[in-house]
């Protein structure tokens, strides 16, 4: 009995250690050679990056290492989430602001970048919009280092099988849809075997981002809520967008998409079924291997909706670095950090990710790298809604639930469901306040 | 040992059902906020989580039945003497999608389900059938994964019947033969009684593996259309993706509580036929 409690006072003891590992030292100095370690989630393409720009870093700092460690996005979250807290924090993280925002706001120890900032000698490289994303409730989170731009994409070949031409406008592009769905746009002697589009609806995120796409694209800004806090959902030309965005499910896409994420969107788009899909520009440098689409595809900006709007491309997210307030090498990891915005950093980013902030970089580009690098159509930027409002992925969450019901049911009545919908995510955001 | 267990089994459940008093905003944080019941409140209050319990009740109530009758059935079969000469083949090709990892057969089972490429679509439109809509209509959606699931886990059931099927006394079957009882009062009044221990062991178990169904929503459907295959499993799920992990951890530990009491009401059912049998 004796050494049942010993052992169990053991184990306590040893959980209780974990839970508090790592110490309690916050530094930030270090001397000597050190090794930087990054945690990000691009996967092969992040890490093969990174291991240039620890060769192109050494140049200059040959006592410093950058090392990277790639984990699947959730993990991600997790991972950075309890290393803060457990101050057994890698020295940078590199992510979408918004995960960024996430793992603040479980932890609140991100090291505040203004002062890092305000001493860049090329401040200038950030625009007002960047620098918006970048902060949050007071504090510079990230540095910003890949803008992501999204534009619409369709097939080169079926276009010219088809004797069409790149849609403008929504009724244009409603047309190939319907030619794309019915005819045999691939000529592969069946008709009716392919897809207008390669959407996606699964998740809150993946269903809303193609609404935000098609909204944006045309030059309306914010999808749901405008920052000072009104839902929008039910003003008259969002409406009309949302409706006719939902009859795009319904007429010209696979028929399983309403559980299609991000995976099966990718298949359906490289398993060459969909004429028109969203382009990345993270998309580009696979989609243009021959054993993918073989560059198969031409990109534009978004159709406009009505006669007069914009045919935007969508400036759709913020990719950045974050220091941990308890990172053991702070001040090496804020050097680090400045570094990626440098004009050569910028490069290596460009060609291992795709993107970049830096507009003034001398690369051999393909024809579809050049339409990100150098765009000549419009910008919209993406409203950020996250940084904003602490309670967005609630009423996100709730507007994804109000949109599968209509992809599931087209005999709803989309008017009432968008009334009631408004009313729920007003209620939840006075009980927030309360 | 004592401390593996505490270790790996009593600490991460203790963890969870803290976390689950939790404001989610600071759950993972080193100073967690307390706000008690109001997660349980929260989810007890949300139309798609009670929807996700619903669902997931159905799922089991008619998942375990089917599953244990048609494991009680292959075990016949595969018990028979027609079947000796080949009945390794047999079994294994029973047991063969139990040892099959569960994503790797959901998959699969997607991709046999598609609408447009899927070949069981294309089955029905050659046979001249209606349409199979599969994962995709919210009609469909719990048949097409129940098959799935018996697919997956009938094998297991199939093995303990057929194992406990192997130690049944062969005399009582000749006296009874030849007292000139048939096949079918043999079944009803020999081996199922015989086997009482193992469909209850079956019972329990199966309950338990459908109350947790998860892999599927997870690869299939992602819990629709429309929320159709929403099982708690997968909704504390998405709840944690949100980053609502006090809501996650309380639709978890609603989950454990359900499971609890089913196996121990299981386990008190088993006990007392067990005493009633030594009182005879």
């Amino acid at each position: 009995m004796k050494k049942r409690i010993l052992l169990f006072l053991l184990a306590c003891v040893l959980l209780h250690a974990m839970s508090w590992a790592g110490g309690k030292s916050e530094t930030g100095k270090t001397a000597g050679p050190v090794t930087l370690m990054v945690w990000h989630d691009q996967g092969e393409k992040g890490v093969n990056w990174f291991n240039d720009l620890n060769a192109l870093y050494q140049k200059t700092n040959p006592g410093v290492k950058i090392e990277s460690v790639t984990y699947p996005t959730q993990q991600w979250i997790e991972k950075s989430i309890a290393a803060l807290n457990t101050n057994t924090a890698p020295d940078i993280i590199f992510n979408n602001y918004e995960r960024v925002i996430k793992v603040e706001d479980q932890t609140n120890k991100i090291f505040d970048l203004s002062d890092a900032y305000r001493s860049l000698q090329e401040k200038d490289i950030l625009s007002e919009q960047d620098l918006s994303v970048a902060k949050y409730k007071g504090k510079m989170l990230i540095f910003p280092i890949q803008r992501v731009q999204m534009a619409f994409g369709v097939r080169k070949s079926w276009l010219a099988n088809t004797g069409k031409s790149f849609p403008k406008t929504w009724a244009e592009m409603l047309d190939l849809a319907e030619t794309f769905t019915k005819g045999d746009p691939d000529k592969n002697g069946t008709a009716g075997d392919t897809f207008g589009l390669a959407l996606q609806a699964a998740n809150p995120r993946d269903l809303i981002h193609m609404l935000d796409l098609f909204t944006f694209g045309t030059g309306i800004r914010h999808t749901i809520i405008d920052p000072q806090g009104n839902i929008v959902i039910n003003e008259p030309r969002r409406k009309e967008i949302t409706k006719a965005f939902v009859a795009l499910y319904w007429n010209y896409t696979a028929r399983d998409t309403i559980n299609h994420s991000f995976t099966e969107m990718y298949q359906i788009i490289e398993g060459g079924k969909a004429g028109m899909f969203r382009v990345g520009d993270w998309n580009v440098n696979k989609w243009d291997r021959p054993d993918v689409l073989g560059g198969d595809y031409v990109i534009g900006p978004w159709p406009q909706f009505k006669t007069g709007d914009k045919n935007a491309v969508v400036i759709g997210g913020m990719r950045g670095a974050a220091v941990p307030a308890n990172s053991q090498k702070r001040d090496a990891a804020v050097k680090f950090v400045q570094f990626l915005l440098t004009k050569e950093a910028q490069e290596l980013s460009f060609k291992h990710i795709g993107s970049a902030v830096r507009k003034d970089l001398n690369l051999q580009l393909s024809e579809h790298q050049q339409f990100f690098a150098n765009p000549k159509y419009d910008l919209i930027a993406y409203d950020f809604p996250e940084s904003i409002h602490p309670y967005y992925p609630q009423i996100e969450d709730m507007y994804h639930k109000a949109l599968l019901k209509a992809l599931a049911n087209r005999n709803i009545d989309l008017d009432a469901l968008l009334v009631e919908t408004e009313k729920q995510m007003k209620d939840f955001i006075a009980s927030r306040k309360k | 040992m004592f401390l593996l267990v505490i270790l790996f089994g009593i600490y991460p459940i203790i963890k969870s059902i803290q976390m689950s008093f939790t404001a989610s905003g600071t759950s993972l944080s080193s100073k967690p906020e307390y706000i008690f019941f109001s997660n349980y409140v929260s989810i007890f209050k949300d139309p798609y989580f009670l929807d996700s319990l619903r669902i997931t009740l159905l799922f089991t109530i008619f998942s375990v039945p089917l599953n244990i009758m048609v494991a009680f059935l292959l075990a016949l079969i595969l018990g028979s003497p027609i079947l000796k000469k080949g009945s390794v083949f047999f079994k294994l090709s029973v047991f063969l999608p139990v040892v099959v990892p569960s994503m790797a057969a959901a998959v699969v089972w997607k991709w046999l389900y598609n609408v447009n490429f899927g070949p069981i679509s294309a089955i029905c439109n050659y046979l001249g059938l209606p349409e199979f809509s599969g994962l995709a209509n919210v009609h469909t959606v719990l048949p097409s994964l129940g098959a799935v699931e018996l697919w997956k886990h009938v094998g297991l059931y199939t093995v303990i019947f057929v194992t406990n099927l192997q130690l049944i006394d062969k005399e009582m079957y000749e006296a009874a033969f030849l007292e000139g009882a048939n096949y079918l009062q043999r079944t009803l009044l020999i081996t199922i009684p015989e086997l009482s221990p193992a469909f209850k062991l079956n019972i329990v178990y199966a309950t338990i593996q459908f109350l947790k169904t998860f892999t599927v929503s997870l690869v299939m459907t992602q819990g629709g259309p429309n929320f159709a295959s929403n099982f708690v499993s997968y909704y504390a799920y998405s709840k944690f993706k949100l980053a609502n992990y006090g809501e996650a951890t309380a639709m978890g530990t609603v989950l454990f509580v359900l499971v609890i009491l089913i196996s121990l009401s299981a386990k008190k059912i088993l006990s007392m036929e067990r005493s009633t049998r030594g009182t005879i």
